[in-house]
């Protein structure tokens, strides 16, 4: 509409631009997206990027020269370029970005093979393995890489020997027993979820008569892939990329376990060590090292994206889909997807299922099994008195604490992605649905402990509109929302991405109203990247320590308040306890939205 | 539309248009935090010594009686505590049934994060906790919470004559119990404590068989090795006592220094926390050493280790890592948070049911009149001084040194 320069336009007609450019409701739902993002996002980081170029009184201890609340570059120039800066940032940075990079390309080829397995071939038990893809994701991470020590362990970190060890009397090497390898691993097992979930939804709206047209023009399988899946997926691929990229340069429980035997740091453990010792501001230049780092990473992203035209793959035409026969390999493929998900995920969960039975750890006897640490009353000789988790007088709170927490937050972290996930696909080539993408991911990066103190004081007194929100529930599920928008949306907008626009034109020439064409035909449609959305969230969400934590006021117990205080005092088998009821809660969760959500991710959106 | 072309420049662009909406939306709350922050900090560091009267203010009306006491806290129904240790939840259970009609709501925080969250809610005038139950952060708790008024201490009159020091008068407050990070050994490969010298961990003997957690993610491990160097002097002394000659530096700046970068030398193992450490000497037989907390020998059976701390080490065995009692400034049950601070104290003879949760093995209770459950008394154990204003201003130095290690 507007291709030439504004300069000559004339007033009116300005006006009338810019009252239809805002009559269109991607840009207004965008504009208060963007309003949205801004306050609960961009501010927090202007605040952390402000402090960086002020001393603190803090910074005294660093060096004689701080002048505290003037300016200065002494922390970039600390972090950056100073006798510390090799073993302060490069050296870490270099083993985060490798370890981003190969997660994700692993997460990738685990993610996408899955998917594309479960979702355009005939192989059988399709709900059984994508239910047990799920399972990973629901473990807690350090559980894998603990799980990974007690196969490869050596000699080095003593205790008792590794199984390979002790089995093949061959110690293994240290670069398979800690940091890069077992690290890259865990990690990938964990989160390659993110990537079946988000690419099974772009298969699975994929119109089949394209590959059918490519196979009867006579292109063989490879190519069909290659040259017809592969690109109508690649914005999904490369979202998930980006995705389990940060959350992998991120993470500090796993590399700090696993790293710290080797001297393997990464941006993320020396991030958390700053922060423990009191030296903020130097936290808070790791951090947006990480910000700026993946800014880039999403700008390219655009790039590659922004250039292709369209990806739109659902339109108005139903379509049949027809699945790619395995031929023989059909079972064998099944049996190897199985047994794997089983290796890496019912083995572990049985085993901590066993172990919240067993009133010993470690002594495998029937003698030793017990119902104690679930409904066991008082018992000095057992955890010094600690009743079974049943009989925890504020079990039943935190219960519904939990439930209500993740519920809510999730159903709408949920919606809110999608809208602008929406914002996103349909503003692609706008600055607006570029900001919305950029700025929406950056939760990932932000240190847990930094965006919730900043909460604090942004939250404690009544702002504008805002009530004082410190101390309610609400502000636990803002939180929680903010942070899992980077997967929300980017969810949200690989699956808006291949809704043809067609579908809403045609609906607004009937005079449907941007809500209901919502509601009818966006909201259904995108029924399964939703449903993914939520379950992600919701899993995220109970599992959530270290937001709630601190923003948590004395009245709000949550499950994983009660997990804290377990595993402060050493009761691992409580700690079982109340992860296996965090696991049974999903999975009845999972169920449910399959039966009655019609959501079931094996099938075609929509529930054709 | 209004941009039709995209360029790189646009994501600039949108950031900065992003931050323009947003700063025009925050205006009147940032200018609050922001000129809050500036003059709060510097004030309080200036006045240090002005603002610590006011916290010694309230030790003076520590003669309220107990009835007393109990009589306005009932009024007041409940206590909000912030702790870094789940001992409160011990001390807590049986202090409601002593005295009904008090709830006690206990929070657990790592020290670290309880200065944030504390600054941050009486920043904004929110004034939630009662009682603070926090272990220094190399001596940050004193500089930037003691200093500044936001921790305040308290210790009853009647209480504080049998009350050992430092922590009577000299210390930033009471500590209710005391521990350090000291030496393990497994017991079923040495009759006794096979090292008495720090030095020793540096002789071929111990080659690649020192573990300790990390000290970059655990500041009170760094404690000890910032309080080497402070003290370099002691240690020097130790490593002439040792080998019977003065030491060599070899290019580092004292004693303290050299002993950390000797120990790497001598291939120390660096793992993620004290757990850890302990199951790698604890777990199978073990000839390795790990360093640890004294308190985790209470968790020798249930984690099925056979460990034994040293308690006696030249120069010095450790530096204390206190389990400091405050009250909040502007604590908004005052009277319950006191009553619950005397229970957790024993109360005025130290036989108090609600002091047992740390009186344990490997923690000492600085009373004269409250015996330890451990072999060696609070006063026998050889611990440097834990020195908060060189400790918070020496440790980022050390911490940096220890980075470069790697």
């Amino acid at each position: 509409m507007a291709n030439k320069p504004a300069v000559t336009v004339k007033r009116p007609r300005l006006h009338n631009q810019t009252l239809n450019w805002l009559t269109n409701p991607v840009h207004l739902i965008g504009l208060a997206a963007l309003l949205f993002l801004a306050y609960t996002i961009v501010w927090p980081v202007l605040k952390i990027l402000y402090t960086t170029f002020l001393w603190r009184q803090q910074d005294v201890r660093l060096t004689g020269e701080a002048d505290p609340g003037h300016f200065t570059l002494y922390h970039w120039t600390r972090v950056l370029a100073s006798d510390m800066s090799m073993s302060l940032f490069y050296k870490p940075i270099l083993n985060s970005l490798g370890v981003g990079f190969a997660v994700s390309a692993l997460s990738m080829l685990l993610g996408c093979g899955l998917a594309w397995l479960v979702v355009r071939t005939n192989i059988p038990w399709k709900k059984t393995i994508s239910f047990l893809a799920v399972i990973p994701y629901l473990l807690p991470s350090w559980i894998l890489s603990q799980a990974w020590l007690t196969f490869f362990k050596n000699g080095k970190i003593g205790g008792t020997p590794g199984i390979m060890q002790a089995l093949l009397h061959v110690s293994p090497p240290d670069w398979l027993s800690y940091g890069f390898v077992p690290i890259v691993f865990s990690l990938s097992i964990h989160d390659s979820v993110f990537f079946f979930l988000i690419v099974g939804a772009a298969l699975s709206s994929m119109n089949s008569q394209l590959e059918e047209a490519a196979s009867v023009s006579g292109a063989k399988r490879l190519t069909v892939l290659r040259r017809i899946v592969f690109p109508l997926v690649l914005p999904s691929i490369l979202s998930g990329f980006i995705l389990i990229f940060t959350k992998a340069i991120s993470s500090y429980g796993v590399p700090a376990l696993l790293g710290t035997p080797v001297n393997f740091y990464m941006i993320s453990t020396m991030l958390y060590s700053s922060m423990r010792s009191r030296l903020t501001t130097e936290a808070n230049v790791l951090s947006l090292t990480l910000m700026i780092i993946s800014m880039v990473t999403i700008y390219l992203n655009q790039r590659v994206v922004g250039r292709r035209r369209s990806f739109v793959t659902v339109t108005g035409k139903d379509s049949a889909r027809t699945l790619t026969s395995l031929g023989r390999w059909r079972y064998p493929a099944a049996g190897m997807a199985t047994a794997g998900m089983i290796i890496i995920s019912v083995v572990p969960l049985l085993v901590l299922l066993l172990q919240s039975f067993m009133l010993k750890e470690g002594e495998y006897s029937l003698s030793n099994l017990t119902m104690h640490y679930w409904w066991g009353g008082s018992d000095p000789d057992i955890n010094t008195g600690e009743k079974g988790v049943f009989q925890n007088p504020i079990f039943m709170l935190a219960l519904k604490n939990s439930l209500y927490i993740a519920g809510v937050s999730s159903v709408i972290a949920a919606v809110i992605g999608l809208i602008l996930g929406y914002v996103v696909a349909r503003g692609r080539q706008s600055w607006l649905g570029r900001a919305v993408d950029q700025v929406s991911f950056l939760p990932y990066l932000i240190p847990g402990i930094s965006l919730a103190a900043i909460y604090i004081s942004m939250f404690a007194k009544p702002t504008f509109i805002i009530p004082a929100l410190y101390g309610t529930i609400t502000l636990l599920i803002l939180i929680t929302v903010v942070k899992e928008l980077p997967f929300t949306v980017k969810a949200g907008s690989a699956s808006m991405m291949q809704i043809g626009r067609e579908l809403e034109e045609a609906a607004q020439i009937s005079g449907a109203p941007w809500f209901t064409r919502f509601r009818r035909i966006l909201l259904p449609l995108n029924r399964k990247s939703l449903m993914s959305a939520f379950l992600l969230v919701f899993i995220g969400a109970m599992k959530e320590m270290e937001l709630i934590i601190l923003l948590i006021t004395p009245r709000t117990e949550t499950l994983t308040t009660i997990t804290f205080y377990y595993a402060e005092k050493g009761y691992e088998q409580l700690m079982n306890v109340i992860l296996m009821i965090i696991i049974a809660i999903v999975m009845t969760v999972y169920f449910l939205a399959v039966k009655f959500g019609k959501a079931d991710l094996t099938q075609g959106i929509g529930g054709q | 539309m209004f941009i039709s072309k995209k360029k790189p420049a646009l994501v600039m662009m949108t950031l900065v248009s992003a931050m323009a909406i947003m700063s025009a939306c925050g205006d009147n709350k940032s200018s609050n935090t922001l000129s809050n922050a500036v003059p709060s900090n510097t004030e309080a560091s200036s006045n240090a010594n002005a603002s610590a009267p006011a916290a010694e203010q309230s030790t003076a009306p520590a003669a309220e009686s107990v009835d007393e006491l109990y009589a306005k806290a009932k009024e007041e129904g409940k206590v909000v505590v912030y702790s870094t240790s789940g001992r409160a939840n011990d001390a807590a259970e049986t202090f409601m049934k002593q005295y009904p009609g008090i709830k006690v709501e206990v929070s657990k925080v790592k020290s670290d994060e309880m200065m944030d969250k504390v600054t941050k809610e009486q920043d904004a005038g929110q004034f939630n906790p009662d009682v603070i139950i926090t272990k220094e952060v190399s001596g940050a708790v004193e500089e930037e919470m003691v200093m500044q008024g936001r921790y305040l201490k308290y210790l009853p009159e009647d209480i504080a004559p049998m009350v050992d020091e430092p922590y009577r008068t000299q210390a930033e407050a009471y500590a209710n119990y005391v521990e350090f990070r000291t030496l393990f050994y497994n017991k079923s490969t040495y009759a006794e404590a096979p090292v008495t010298n720090w030095w020793d961990l540096t002789t071929p003997e111990f080659k690649g068989k020192v573990y300790t957690a990390d000290p970059l993610s655990s500041p009170a491990f760094m404690d000890l090795f910032t309080t080497m160097v402070i003290n370099s002097d002691d240690m020097a002394a130790a490593y002439k006592e040792k080998f019977g000659e003065e030491i060599k530096l070899n290019g580092t700046e004292n004693a303290g220094y050299e002993f950390i970068q000797e120990l790497f030398d001598n291939g120390l193992i660096v793992l993620k926390g004290s757990d850890d450490v302990l199951d790698a000497i604890g777990k199978t037989k073990s000839d390795a050493l790990g360093l640890a907390v004294s308190g985790d020998v209470s968790k020798n059976e249930e984690n099925g280790w056979t460990i034994a701390p040293i308690y006696d080490i030249k120069p010095k065995t450790s530096v204390p890592d206190s389990g400091y009692f405050f009250i909040a400034n502007k604590a908004p049950h005052e009277a319950a948070a006191k009553l619950f601070l005397r229970w957790m104290m024993g109360e005025k003879d130290g036989t108090g049911e609600g002091l047992a949760p740390f009186n344990e093995v490997g923690s000492w209770v600085p009373r004269s009149d409250v015996k330890t459950k451990n072999d060696i008394s609070f006063e026998e154990l050889n611990l440097w001084l834990f020195d908060g204003d060189k400790l918070y201003n020496t440790a980022p130095k050390v911490r940096d040194f220890w980075i470069k290690q790697k």
